[in-house]
């Protein structure tokens, strides 16, 4: 499962259980569709853990936040609670903006590399 | 019709400004271009001396919270325009950046953006937020995500005004204006 263009790459690694997103994310709303499809077939396997790796996405426009927050409720609802989303401390949005997940799946682990 | 909601002061107190205009009937301007159009300013910006984000903040932070404020920014002008002109200024105004997108847009489109803006201003944002992405999650067919200004304010700080005129001749359409303010100019 993978989507791309020049800009941004989004696939899923079955071994690792791990959805990796990298590049540069800022599509209008309605091109974040495949994206949200990988997830639902990512939510559709309902694995015991997952993870989010960040640590290469340099940019997320506010649809993309979207799409991320509401994959996290999706995650909820299903009741997929062990998940980690790894991300860094050096790209600064995601210092801004990925510890909201936590209030839409409370259970989130949030590992920031570069913190002390 | 002169109306502002918000945080918006005269424009003419800006002063020395960075100006973009942008002429998409003329000229299209593809959605990456709205990226581009923030990016040029904040590496413009961030780099002068004069702007930090708090005593602590780094270039990079700076750098991100005007690409991210000003993508949003430029992003809505974009997708909402109704002909005419976007213009994009810069500038600082008392500790603040000054962000400023102009655009026209249809009068009908800023019947609907009223209320939200209103609600925007008087509301808790990060309580809005959370209601606004539960909402989306529930209807997944939603065309827009409804967070850029949110986010504006809740991971970055910034106050946000509207402008809203309707000049003569210009028919159905209005001139929406939306000042977003940084707090990353250091004195």
């Amino acid at each position: 499962m993978e989507v791309r263009d020049a800009t941004y790459r989004v696939w899923f690694d079955e071994s690792s259980s791990t959805v990796f997103f990298e590049g540069s994310l800022r599509l209008g709303t309605a091109d974040y569709r495949p994206i949200s499809e990988i997830l639902g077939e990512v939510l559709a396997k309902n694995l015991p853990v997952l993870t989010l790796h960040m640590l290469e996405l340099n940019f997320l426009n506010s649809s993309g936040i979207n799409t991320l927050y509401k994959f996290a409720i999706a995650l909820r609802k299903q009741g997929i609670t062990v998940v980690t989303v790894r991300g860094t401390t050096v790209i600064a949005w995601q210092t801004k903006s990925l510890a909201n997940l936590k209030k839409f799946l409370p259970t989130i682990t949030i590992e920031m590399q570069g913190d002390e | 019709m002169d109306e502002r909601i918000g945080d918006y002061p005269d424009l003419d107190q800006l002063g020395a400004e960075v100006s973009v205009e942008l002429f998409p009937e003329s000229f299209t301007v593809r959605w990456d271009l709205c990226g581009a159009t923030a990016d040029f300013f904040a590496s413009y910006f961030s780099q002068m001396p004069s702007c930090g984000a708090d005593d602590d903040a780094t270039q990079a932070e700076v750098e991100n919270a005007i690409s991210y404020v000003l993508n949003e920014a430029v992003e809505n002008a974009v997708k909402f325009q109704a002909g005419g002109t976007i213009t994009v200024k810069v500038g600082m105004y008392e500790d603040s950046l000054v962000f400023v997108v102009s655009n026209w847009i249809m009068g009908s489109a800023a019947d609907v953006l009223r209320p939200r803006l209103h609600e925007l201003i008087e509301g808790d944002a990060h309580e809005l937020l959370l209601a606004r992405v539960e909402a989306n999650a529930a209807n997944p067919e939603a065309g827009v995500s409804g967070l850029g200004f949110l986010t504006m304010i809740t991971d970055y700080d910034a106050r946000l005004g509207w402008r809203i005129l309707a000049p003569d001749g210009a028919g159905d359409r209005v001139h929406f204006h939306t000042m977003a303010r940084l707090p990353i100019f250091r004195t």
